[in-house]
């Protein structure tokens, strides 16, 4: 049975408006990039997320103290070989963010809500 | 993003972690452990000489490729520890010296039954066997494709050395072929090493 249009429109605007309840502080590039990788491994250290994420060393540190602060990451700083190593992992709550902001994303961008928006369904 | 997206970006991190020629180099150590007694041997040295002569070449290049994966490499891939599902995948790995164990003795048995066939073109079979099997092995535990074309190279050493003796009429034609295929590897190896390091630079902390 085909829906009426006033509730489809109503449908779309509800899932819309999920946007405006994302996680500000995991949709940012640099720090989606950060979780992404972090995501994939167990831990990595500051050197790996370098080379992945294409950052400066200023820009992940920055953005580093601030998932930090929100609980999403763990970084431990000791010495290796009488040099500093910062190791970073995921936290239960980062990783359960991550993973709410790929479901919000992932239902904003379906084809289905895109398509009706556009009136092409 | 979804599942297949991040099983992708994984396997490219874990891949990142063997692009800096090691394999290669390990490949090219290991058949320059069979083509340099090979040679030796067919030069007018004993086995146990050709063995002995070898073997310091093979220990020089093993201790360069650790002090070069350790103190040059390491630090600028940085250190990771990987998720469950692949360390297990990885502990399986174990496999591939069992299969070579395995595969050996059954290669051993078969030439003590029947010493004639070791010279002939049909007793190369088992050696092009061996290696197909341990590196589509590897490569399936590691997730490297690039794996299964290094085994048929390696395994295709043996029967065409093996075949060039027979139509050039040199005895030395399989040493030489298998001292090529790992030249071949170790110069891969170093090309491998030079594009790892320009990639990775160290960094300014």
């Amino acid at each position: 049975m085909k829906e009426p249009p006033n509730q489809r429109k109503r449908q779309t605007a509800d899932s819309l408006s999920e946007i405006m309840n994302i996680d500000r502080l995991v949709h940012s590039p640099a720090r989606l990039s950060i979780l992404t990788y972090l995501f994939v491994v167990e831990e990595g250290d500051a050197v790996y997320l370098l080379n992945h994420t294409g950052l400066t060393w200023g820009n992940l540190s920055a953005n580093v103290t601030r998932l930090q602060e929100a609980g999403y990451i763990e970084v431990v700083k000791e010495f290796k070989d009488k040099k500093p190593h910062t190791v970073l992992k995921l936290t239960d709550r980062g990783r359960h963010a991550f993973h709410e902001y790929q479901n919000t994303m992932k239902g904003l961008l379906n084809t289905k809500s895109l398509s009706s928006v556009s009136g092409g369904e | 993003m979804n599942t297949s997206d991040q099983k992708q970006i994984e396997r490219r991190v874990f891949t990142s972690f063997f692009q800096a020629g090691f394999i290669e180099a390990f490949t090219g150590i290991f058949l320059l452990q069979l083509g340099l007694p090979a040679l030796f041997s067919r030069s007018g040295f004993g086995d146990l000489e050709s063995a002995l002569l070898a073997l310091p070449i093979a220990l020089i290049l093993l201790v360069v490729v650790f002090i070069v994966r350790r103190f040059v490499v390491i630090p600028r891939l940085g250190h990771v520890k990987f998720l469950p599902e692949r360390r297990r995948r990885l502990s399986k790995l174990v496999l591939v010296p069992v299969l070579t164990l395995i595969a050996g003795v059954v290669v051993g048995y078969i030439f003590s039954e029947n010493t004639s066939l070791r010279y002939t073109f049909v007793g190369q079979i088992p050696f092009s066997l061996m290696p197909i099997i341990v590196f589509s092995a590897a490569a399936y535990f590691l997730d490297m494709k690039r794996l299964y074309v290094y085994g048929v190279i390696v395994g295709l050493t043996f029967p065409l050395g093996k075949y060039l003796e027979t139509i050039i009429v040199s005895r030395n034609a399989l040493p030489a072929i298998i001292l090529f295929t790992a030249f071949v590897f170790l110069g891969m190896a170093i090309v491998f090493l030079v594009a790892s390091l320009r990639k990775y630079q160290e960094p300014e902390v």
